[in-house]
């Protein structure tokens, strides 16, 4: 790993990591609140009977399998709903496959690798980087949760102790979808295509996913998700599966085995 | 006796095959030295191989046949050692554009690790000023971008400095002072590839010149020598009948009109000297022999070559 290589990339990508940090405390904040305010009511609503209870259940399903209309709900939706899948995804997609054939595609490889840096060495720094504005990203929603949920007066609707657990459920599904970004951004010379790659194995693992829960018939197919492996709502309520984590560090080892193969034998042939 | 710089050995580059189309050798059985303390000239025209063999040296590309090694180190298994003892500017360097000058120097510099002695003298002469280095790089021009390339070559003092088409975007005066640079470089010892399409730099800088055509090299040699074995081209005018000139050694391609004697020269020139002595001369001029000229003749001659074969293969 390269400290200097280290503290660059943290500097070129900070101000990115504020702002979705603060969009990420943002959006945790706003799933507490609303819970706050409106959940006991929604519920009373639920019981009323006026909602069908195959809406109930699809919603239920859709958060992740857990009540929507508890604390624990309401947290587990926030982590699984598609607008905090898509901030993350700015690190875990948008750095993960830029990371090297960004630099690649504008020429500046060139100029970092002309330096006595390994290309192991520099994968190492840019896997780093990956796992720490992942980490930071998650932490700032769960982070957001806690504020909210202190200021609203149901903190001891959580159970903390578990939230460090779904922090790194979080941070494992992430940095393995960013190991299949940096593996598809070392095996390409352009942006393009290794944005592509990555963001279809995303976009396709979420679309699993949800059609599984949604579509009894289609659950066979959740299991060839990564979105599969989070399970907030288990993780909340003290029944997370180890397993989980280990197929989603399972994924991230083939993807970083993968690119420190092939990187460091890949022929770098002169920019066009 | 001077030591080796760098040394290729058949070395070889082949691109694609199979499912990645068609085989090109990009590099075909290259065998070079690099002597140190010299300042090597790489020549030859787009797509020739230069880069190519600069990418090999470097670690950038593997080689699929042949060796090469740089300061006594590997090429292939010693790629992080070699690169900490060498400075390379890449051709048409591309440079992180949210930094400043200054800022982009010293985060290249600690990349490396390195300290950087010779910055503030590069900087000096190549007149980049501190507010010069204070401004973003996306606002040089590309001068300065060159500049900028240069001096983070060779800011940290290197043993070998690797040079890609050194001088392109630089105007006359940056091109003088980048060559006494270079000419003090050697002075303390470094050396120089320098891999160029520009003739008469080449011709002005290098010590040794290698001729590079479709991946092959087609010359190596001292300029002095490859000059010295070069036509000169002789133009006398006479106010009355000129000497007989054919047999003089070393004369050919001589036409006479209207006493205007035109001829080419090669070799010594005592012959020639001696043999229009007494002439009613009006003016002489012997043009010297230029780079140019020996790089087109080579390049003719390596034509010449191929195009029987090309003739007999169809």
């Amino acid at each position: 790993m390269n400290g200097a290589l280290l503290a660059f990339t943290w500097r070129q990508q900070r101000v990115k990591l504020l702002v979705v940090a603060i969009a990420l405390a943002l959006f945790g904040m706003l799933l507490v609140v609303v819970y706050a305010a409106f959940g006991r009511d929604l519920r009373a609503v639920l019981e009323s009977g006026l909602i069908p209870q195959g809406m109930v259940d699809l919603m239920q399903q859709l958060s992740g399998g857990g009540d929507i209309f508890s604390l624990a709900g309401s947290v587990a939706l926030g982590m699984v709903h598609p607008i905090s899948v898509a901030l993350v995804c700015v690190f875990a997609v948008g750095f993960g496959s830029a990371a090297v054939a960004g630099e690649r595609e504008r020429g500046t490889l060139e100029v970092l690798l002309a330096r006595p840096i390994s290309r192991r060495a520099v994968y190492a720094t840019l896997f780093a980087a990956l796992v720490l504005f992942v980490a930071l990203a998650v932490a700032a929603q769960l982070v957001g949760v806690g504020i909210a949920a202190a200021a609203t007066g149901v903190s001891s609707e959580l159970d903390v102790a578990n939230l460090p657990l779904l922090w790194l459920n979080d941070v494992l599904l992430f940095v393995a979808l960013g190991s299949i970004g940096l593996a598809a951004s070392v095996s390409s010379d352009r942006l393009a295509p290794a944005l592509g790659v990555t963001l279809a194995v995303t976009l396709i693992g979420y679309v699993l996913e949800f059609l599984g829960s949604v579509w009894p018939d289609a659950k066979g197919i959740q299991p060839f998700s990564p979105f599969h492996y989070l399970q907030p709502s288990q993780v909340l309520s003290g029944k997370g599966d180890p397993l989980d984590l280990l197929v989603l560090a399972g994924i991230a080892i083939v993807a970083v085995g993968y690119a420190l193969v092939v990187f460091p034998r890949r022929d770098l042939a002169a920019p066009t | 006796m001077s030591m080796t710089a760098i040394a290729t050995q058949a070395l070889t580059k082949v691109y694609g095959g199979g499912r990645r189309g068609p085989t090109v050798r990009a590099l075909d059985d290259l065998t070079v030295e690099v002597r140190e303390g010299e300042i090597f000239g790489f020549l030859g025209p787009n797509g020739a191989g230069k880069s190519t063999t600069i990418r090999l040296l470097l670690g950038f590309l593997h080689a699929t046949a042949g060796s090469a090694s740089i300061l006594g180190l590997d090429a292939a298994q010693d790629s992080v050692e070699i690169r900490r003892r060498v400075g390379y500017l890449p051709g048409g360097i591309a440079l992180y554009d949210g930094l400043t000058g200054q800022a982009l120097l010293e985060h290249l510099a600690a990349l490396g690790g390195w300290a950087t002695p010779r910055r503030a003298e590069l900087c000096d002469r190549l007149e980049l000023s501190q507010r010069t280095l204070g401004r973003l790089v996306r606002d040089y021009s590309r001068g300065m971008r060159q500049k900028i390339g240069i001096v983070q070559a060779l800011q940290h003092d290197p043993e070998l400095a690797i040079l890609d088409e050194p001088s392109e975007g630089l105007d006359p005066l940056m091109q003088r002072a980048f060559y006494g640079i270079l000419e003090d470089l050697r002075a303390g010892g470094h050396t120089i590839f320098l891999s160029s399409h520009v003739l008469s730099e080449v011709e002005r800088i290098c010590d040794r010149v290698a001729i590079v055509r479709a991946g092959r090299l087609v010359a190596l040699e001292d300029i002095a020598s490859l000059l010295a074995r070069r036509k000169r081209r002789v133009e006398i005018r006479l106010a009355g009948p000129g000497p007989d000139l054919t047999r003089v050694p070393g004369v050919s391609g001589l036409t006479a009109t209207d006493g205007r004697v035109e001829l080419s020269l090669d070799g010594d020139v005592g012959p020639f000297l001696a043999a229009i002595a007494g002439a009613p001369i009006v003016d002489l001029t012997i043009e010297p022999a230029r780079l140019e000229d020996a790089f087109l003749e080579y390049y003719a001659d390596a034509e010449a070559e191929v195009e029987p074969a090309t003739e007999a293969a169809s």
